[in-house]
């Protein structure tokens, strides 16, 4: 009986493990305190510790250390038990703070602070720690979740994801979690104003211009107005680095909201046709009058001779000069509008 | 791009993959519930590798044996086959001979990506999945899928999202029995996962990403679905979308992220489902996805000098699969198996459909 961790914790000294140098300590979850073993704590002296089988001939085994087996090794004895207590909600905190990542001891721990009706105030704080010290786990994040779910607030989670963006601002755990609480407890007051502040931060973070439009969506809707507005934003935003997926993508996004097409919006090609005249080049300018070109042809075939000879040209542009990397897809693009709107 | 022209370092990985198999150092230990997508990395690698035969017959047997030791084999109770399918590793198994208490069952559930990638595994080892139980698995994968049609991970609680639509659609493709999917939902699902990008988040609202892309895609293509779902519009856009993830050489996941080694897989693959993988610079993509590579233990990483680990080497080597360059078998762009081992899991299709006395 538990020879088989023993056996893992013997061969990780003789197998250079995959890429990454063993690091040896064993002070896991301990906080920089001596580690008590469970089996020398006096407190878990009824319980028999279950140990891990994985069979005489196991693959993909893990180097686990002797913590690590000790708290797995009692964790599994009180599931056995189905022991529902302080003690095992402890335990749980340190099975967790080994491996974050194990979706049954989350699931455990929520089966156990039902029964006991614990304070779920104090579980959002363990959470928020959790979230901060592994901010890409999905496991923590849904946790996260239903714990708000049960408490029925979410006044902490605009806070908490914010906290998370200060650190990574295109966190996609984060924004789903920040949509999720949104959505759910009616929070868009003040959401525009966080996402202008963040694209002020950086005006190439995707993650706030889709919350952009997220946002919109769900509040005012894409009026006429509200385009227009949209429209007016994004052209500014573009004016400050015009060589920048994000804006082109967000303006696309907009304008297909109109009613009728690309080109009905304005003066968008005017704008295009200036900063290019200017000598801007780049290729999300010129992918965009590209397609205000196409959307032009769709409608109007009497001027499809003329905009397709300007289109090949950006084609031939983009393909040998300012996107050489996508030049396989300008050909393919060249070869589909002529195909398309030639004679 | 720099003039230095990288080698693929075949060997090395080779033997990265066996040490996978073997064993993980303890900064893995966060894989301990998903030892078996490890598994189907290793596997799946050293098929592409072309050196699955560096594992003997006994050792295969071994490893096909440890995968139906993590199948869960419920009753013929409706609400325990919900529970069923495969577990990733073995943190709670040993519960189960223990106790039939509840909290054992309730904790001790089968996972739809370790479904999944159980299924692949004994695919790519030439096993028949006569042993696998197929009625469980389906009322898993059944039971697993919201209203929304998006899928759960497990039975005892998780998020749900885009990856596990992808898990469930693969499973059912594998066993021919798409019973177990609403694909009316599931459909909506992925069309409203579609951003004003031009591409699918992991659902509504959320950020066009490359991996909840080719979770979208590869679904509708394993469901048969995709000419029907998309407009030609919406496909030239998403094409569009994936093409414009090559920066640098590399592809990223989403607009102004660095590139990473495993888009080269779920961009590519995406790319190749709709026919367009050539529109990449391939040349460029192959030198970056060979520059993550660790040139003594073996293994590629996430970013050029980081740590090799096992989802980056498969998914870069996958990746570079695709292109066709370095002596790699081809890869199915859905199932993310060898061709081969596609092949053969068609000739089981074949065997299943003649010998009708088989349980499907």
């Amino acid at each position: 009986m538990g020879s088989t961790a023993n056996n893992i914790t013997t061969e990780e000294n003789t197998t250079q493990a995959p890429g990454e140098e063993h690091d040896d300590s064993l002070d896991d979850g301990s906080d920089g305190e001596a580690w008590v073993f469970y089996r020398e704590r006096k407190e878990w002296a009824d319980i028999t510790p279950v140990p891990q089988d994985d069979g005489p001939h196991a693959v993909v085994k893990i180097a686990y250390t002797d913590p690590f087996t000790d708290v797995y090794d009692y964790l599994r004895a009180v599931v056995v038990k189905g022991e529902l207590s302080e003690r095992a909600l402890y335990l749980t905190e340190d099975a967790i703070n080994m491996n974050a990542a194990n979706y049954t001891v989350w699931q455990y721990r929520r089966k156990i602070l039902r029964h006991l009706g614990s304070d779920l105030e104090q579980e959002l704080n363990f959470c928020r720690e959790m979230i901060e010290m592994n901010p890409k786990n999905y496991q923590v994040w849904h946790h996260r979740r239903v714990i708000v779910e049960w408490l029925g607030d979410g006044s902490k989670e605009l806070k908490l994801t914010e906290i998370i963006f200060s650190q990574d601002a295109k966190n996609y755990h984060a924004w789903e979690h920040r949509q999720w609480a949104l959505k759910t407890f009616k929070l868009y007051d003040r959401e525009l104003d966080y996402v202008d502040l963040l694209l002020e931060e950086d005006v190439r973070n995707n993650s706030a211009w889709n919350q952009r439009h997220f946002t919109i969506s769900q509040t005012t809707g894409f009026t006429k107005e509200v385009i227009q507005r949209e429209v007016e934003y994004t052209k500014a935003a573009i004016a400050k680095v015009v060589d920048n997926e994000s804006p082109w993508s967000y303006l696309r996004g907009v304008v297909q909201h109109c009613e009728g097409s690309l080109a009905s919006v304005g003066d968008l090609w005017e704008w295009c046709q200036k900063m290019h005249d200017e000598g801007q080049c780049s290729p999300h300018l010129l992918t965009f009058m590209l397609d205000l070109m196409e959307d032009r042809m769709e409608r109007q075939p009497d001027l499809r001779p003329t905009l397709l000879k300007r289109c090949l040209e950006i084609c031939e542009s983009l393909a040998t000069k300012y996107d050489r990397i996508r030049r396989e897809y300008w050909r393919y693009i060249e070869r589909n509008l002529s195909h398309r709107f030639g004679a | 791009m720099s003039g230095r022209e990288y080698l693929f370092l075949r060997a090395r990985h080779v033997k990265y993959f066996r040490r996978c198999l073997q064993v993980l150092p303890f900064t893995s230990v966060t894989y301990d519930t998903s030892r078996m997508a490890v598994l189907y990395f290793a596997l799946s690698g050293l098929d592409l590798l072309d050196g699955l035969s560096e594992l003997d017959k006994e050792e295969r047997q071994h490893i096909i044996n440890w995968i139906y030791s993590l199948q869960i084999l419920p009753g013929n109770d409706r609400d325990e086959q919900a529970c069923a399918g495969f577990r990733g590793g073995t943190t709670l198994a040993s519960c189960r001979g223990e106790s039939s208490c509840d909290t054992v069952s309730q904790l001790d559930c089968g996972h739809i990506t370790m479904t999944y990638t159980a299924l692949a595994s004994l695919i790519i080892l030439g096993d028949d999945l006569s042993r696998v139980e197929r009625p469980a698995v389906m009322a898993h994968v059944a039971a697993l899928q919201c209203p929304d049609g998006s899928f759960f991970s497990t039975r005892g609680g998780s998020e749900n999202d885009m990856r596990f639509m992808y898990c469930a659609a693969a499973i059912c493709y594998i066993l021919q029995d798409f019973s177990a999917i609403n694909t009316t939902s599931a459909t909506k699902y992925i069309l409203n996962s579609m951003s004003y990008e031009g591409a699918m988040g992991q659902g509504t609202h959320l950020e066009a990403h490359g991996g909840s892309s080719y979770c979208a895609i590869a679904t509708l293509h394993l469901l048969g679905k995709l000419d029907s779902s998309l407009s030609r519009t919406q496909r030239e856009r998403l094409v569009r979308w994936l093409v414009e993830r090559q920066s640098g050489g590399g592809l990223q996941g989403r607009p102004n992220k660095p590139p990473d080694t495993c888009y080269a897989f779920w961009i590519g693959a995406t790319l190749q489902i709709l026919g367009a993988l050539d529109y990449l610079d391939t040349a460029a993509l192959r030198q970056f996805v060979l520059s993550t590579q660790d040139p003594i233990t073996g293994g590629l990483a996430k970013y050029p000098n980081s740590n090799p680990d096992g989802l980056h080497t498969y998914l870069g080597i996958s990746g570079l699969s695709l292109l066709r360059k370095d002596n790699l078998k081809p890869v199915d762009p859905a199932l993310n198996i060898s061709q081969q081992a596609l092949s053969h899991l068609h000739q089981l299709h074949k065997n299943i459909s003649k010998n009708s006395t088989v349980p499907c």
